[in-house]
């Protein structure tokens, strides 16, 4: 009884700290959807229907000759990887000397239902390697994925390798089958045709349901008790604002793309047993023949690991590695983690490629 | 006529399509005489909504099933994790740091056990029926406002479809056709 009253002043001590940073909070800092993110200046350098390719600013005098070119995901935006200055994937390789280009797939309308695999890989993506091709003088580039991105890359390095020079897969989702996630669950059974034919295209609200079952209480509660815990911390409320904007702006994903995605790799699984089809054309994992540094996470619970590390061994690259970091999926390239970890290694590897 | 099906609900479901297309035999001379101007089109076509809101009764019955599953899952694992919690919470010394062990527990337990069930086969087969027969009503409904947007004198949803796939097509032959297809750009739009 005696320890119970003992408590007592700690708990009227706390609620009365919260209650004052609670008041004190939106005199602090900028209306969330304000928020600006990204740090590292960039041009618009090739436009097409809804996409944009991004060329970074280089922050070295001397640059590698093969440029860089990141495909990122078709979930989500593109600045996770500047989110924020001391976690940004983008400026750690610039300042190790790389030339970036990044793919922002935009926010498809319903006029873009009917793009799929075929347009994505072999129109725009190859657009995209053409224009850095003519701009640096070069036959190849590396090429980055990350997440659907990479399987976007590995389909376009798999139709095209004669222009990609090194592909790096992050998190990349590859074998469906052997995707563990809860996702890869409700995908299996998921009527994709029926969602298309209504709908056109998927809409960013489904894919809010499938962000929320993963990890709900960490992600949908715990989260936001620390936000209410960290108020006082400025650096962590903008870190956190960042974020939740960055979540918040999920675009929808073209209808055919999806069907393409949801019954090609999560249900039929064509792409790493060889049988995938893109605009008339075989995808063989092993025409991959070019350097492959695969990353994937082992608390990655959106694409598992077990999805991803197939390709490493279905493509036929000799000069090819295979990392697994202890991080999660977003943990893998904004995180002072990835700073440390992932991207020296990355880096070292890639430079003695290019 | 009899039903051939002794299923109740296809009694039902034929009866009122039965009655829905007499009436609409029977008043087309009527409501033609009275419902002129634009209007004149919905009278004629109200016929299809009242089918689809029939069509719709058995999808609807289906909807609620799934969905009373689809909490009695979610509502099954709470008060198991709960019970969990609790026959945890009593091995947590009670005083000031107790609080922050408790939320850990609850967390933790919660997560796990909600991960379980999200990864359910149970689970994901009816989730996914719960959203196939909603999209199914929504297609009705689409049918629907079609029906109205029709009597509006506006476009359709398979209208508008059709020009975004000839739109498509289009791009796709001029893709094909020039090769110069790629518009290059030079601005600064970082804003930093």
């Amino acid at each position: 009884m005696t320890q119970e009253f003992d408590s007592v002043p700690t708990i009227i001590g706390d609620f009365l700290n919260f209650s004052r940073n609670l008041v004190e909070l939106p005199k602090k800092i900028t209306v969330p959807h304000e928020v600006k993110i990204g740090s590292c200046p960039y041009d618009v350098v090739y436009e097409e229907d809804r996409i944009r390719m991004l060329h970074y600013k280089p922050l070295t005098s001397k640059q590698i000759q093969i440029p860089l070119v990141i495909s990122y995901a078709i979930v989500n935006r593109f600045q996770i990887f500047d989110i924020d200055p001391k976690k940004s994937w983008i400026r750690h390789m610039l300042e190790s000397g790389f030339d970036v280009y990044m793919i922002d797939w935009g926010s498809p309308t319903s006029m873009d239902k009917f793009l799929g695999f075929d347009e994505y890989v072999n129109d725009y993506l190859d657009n995209c390697v053409e224009y850095v091709c003519d701009q640096s003088s070069v036959d190849k580039v590396s090429l980055q994925g990350y997440c659907t991105g990479g399987t976007l890359a590995t389909v376009y390095s798999a139709l095209h390798p004669e222009k990609v020079k090194n592909l790096i897969a992050t998190a990349p989702v590859i074998d469906g089958w052997k995707d563990t996630t809860v996702v890869s669950n409700i995908a299996r059974n998921f009527d994709v045709d029926k969602m298309v034919d209504v709908i056109g295209n998927m809409p960013p609200e489904f894919m809010y349901y499938c962000f929320s079952i993963l990890k709900p209480f960490e992600q949908g509660i715990e989260k936001y008790l620390k936000f209410f815990q960290n108020m006082d911390n400025e650096k962590y409320v903008d870190s956190f604002l960042k974020i939740e904007k960055w979540l918040a702006e999920t675009p929808p994903i073209p209808g055919e793309l999806f069907k393409q995605w949801i019954k090609g790799i999560y249900q039929e699984n064509l792409l790493v047993q060889n049988k995938m089809f893109v605009g008339n054309q075989h995808v063989s994992l092993k025409n991959i023949k070019m350097p492959l540094f695969t990353q994937v996470a082992v608390g990655d619970h959106l694409v598992s690991p077990e999805c991803s590390m197939p390709l490493h061994y279905a493509v036929g690259s000799e000069d090819k590695n295979l990392e697994i970091y202890p991080t999660g999926h977003v943990g893998m390239i904004a995180s002072s983690f990835s700073q440390k970890n992932v991207l020296p290694k990355l880096t070292e590897w890639l430079k003695k490629r290019s | 006529m009899k039903p051939q099906s002794d299923d109740m609900f296809e009694y039902y479901k034929h009866t009122s399509m039965f009655w829905n297309d007499m009436i609409a035999m029977m008043s087309s001379k009527p409501s033609s005489l009275m419902a002129v101007g634009p209007l004149r089109n919905l009278t004629e076509n109200i016929k299809k909504i009242s089918q689809e809101l029939i069509e719709a009764n058995q999808e609807i019955v289906d909807f609620n099933t799934q969905l009373v599953e689809y909490y009695q899952h979610l509502g099954e694992t709470w008060i198991g994790a709960q019970k969990k919690v609790m026959a945890k919470i009593s091995e947590i010394p009670q005083d000031a740091e107790s609080i922050e062990a408790y939320k850990r527990v609850w967390i933790d337990i919660f997560e796990n056990d909600f991960t379980q069930m999200f990864d359910n086969k149970s689970f994901s087969k009816n989730y996914n029926k719960l959203v196939t027969t909603e999209l199914q009503l929504l297609k009705r409904w689409n049918t629907i406002m079609d029906v109205m947007l029709k009597s509006a004198n506006m476009p359709t949803k398979e209208e508008i479809n059709d020009i975004y796939k000839e739109l498509f097509t289009l791009k796709k032959q001029i893709k094909k056709i020039n090769p110069q297809k790629r518009t290059r750009v030079r601005k600064n739009d970082s804003g930093i």
